[in-house]
């Protein structure tokens, strides 16, 4: 699934401008710490961390995309940046437990 | 030298932070990473002619890398972090490269090592490793799209003018959410 599928699937909302990816997987995660040494290429980083250094991050491991959850609100700075890292940001109003039963019926990360 | 074209894989991942101390005394600051599971500020101490205390904790890991074709081993334990260049000065060094690899689609990121109470700059991290967490980087990637690359924190003009961010969970207690930090140096 990619990650344009997704957006319509689940109901994401983009912020960035971003390249269509294939989501391999998906990982949750609210510290990049944690990101940089577990995360795949390829997956779908769920958090609601919203600081502008989560896209370097995102971009350290190359994850598809950041889902920031829970209706969190995003600087405008952070979307700044992940626009110029061509990294999606999406947001949902779901908590991360809730998306991530959504994603999970849907196959993603299975 | 080893003639192995190194598959690297991370290893002895440990969960910490990364301790700002400043001496009230002479101003100096010193970093280092603790295991420890609690964060705290405030501590103060005394130490020769330094009153040190602590004014930062980032939550951050440290790691060494291990090939798995020949099982060698590679230790980071003396990267304090990684920082990204957020291009604040055009005529930095580390700013003109960063604009060259990006033509390249080579995103670049800055190797930082601890800070010694006697010391004005970090401690730099050796070429060859940085080369080697390179790879191990780009190795987790398609590479088709994108690179990484992580050069030393050496190449950097003027540290205390520089407003490079680090990647690590700092104020992860905090209720609020964080827009902006400050730097502890």
């Amino acid at each position: 699934m990619t990650t344009q599928e997704l957006i319509e699937k689940v109901g994401l909302k983009p912020l960035s401008k971003f390249e269509n990816r294939v989501v391999e997987g998906v990982y949750i995660s609210d510290m990049v710490s944690d990101v940089m040494a577990g995360a795949k290429s390829g997956d779908l980083w769920l958090t609601i961390q919203t600081h502008k250094s989560i896209v370097p991050a995102a971009n350290l491991v190359d994850v598809s995309a950041i889902v920031i959850t829970g209706g969190k609100e995003v600087p405008a700075e952070t979307v700044e940046l992940a626009s110029k890292y061509d990294i999606a940001i999406l947001s949902s109003e779901l908590p991360t437990f809730k998306l991530v039963g959504k994603l999970y019926a849907l196959g993603v990360g299975a | 030298m080893s003639g192995c074209q190194h598959k690297w894989k991370m290893k002895n991942v440990e969960f910490g932070f990364v301790v700002f101390e400043k001496c009230f005394h002479c101003n100096r600051v010193r970093t280092y990473f603790t295991t420890e599971m609690v964060a705290i500020l405030g501590d103060e101490y005394r130490e020769a002619d330094h009153f040190w205390h602590r004014v930062e904790n980032a939550q951050s890991f440290r790691f060494d890398l291990q090939c798995s074709v020949c099982g060698d081993l590679e230790s980071f334990g003396d990267l304090m972090g990684l920082l990204y260049c957020t291009g604040c000065l055009s005529d930095c060094r580390l700013e003109i490269l960063r604009r060259e690899l990006e033509a390249e689609r080579i995103h670049m990121l800055m190797a930082c090592g601890f800070l010694g109470e006697s010391e004005l700059k970090p401690k730099q991290v050796r070429l060859d490793k940085l080369e080697e967490l390179t790879n191990y980087f780009n190795q987790r990637r398609d590479t088709a799209r994108s690179r990484i690359k992580i050069v030393p924190f050496d190449l950097e003009d003027g540290f205390c003018r520089c407003k490079g961010e680090f990647l690590y969970d700092v104020d992860m207690l905090s209720q609020e959410p964080i827009t902006a930090r400050r730097s502890p140096f």
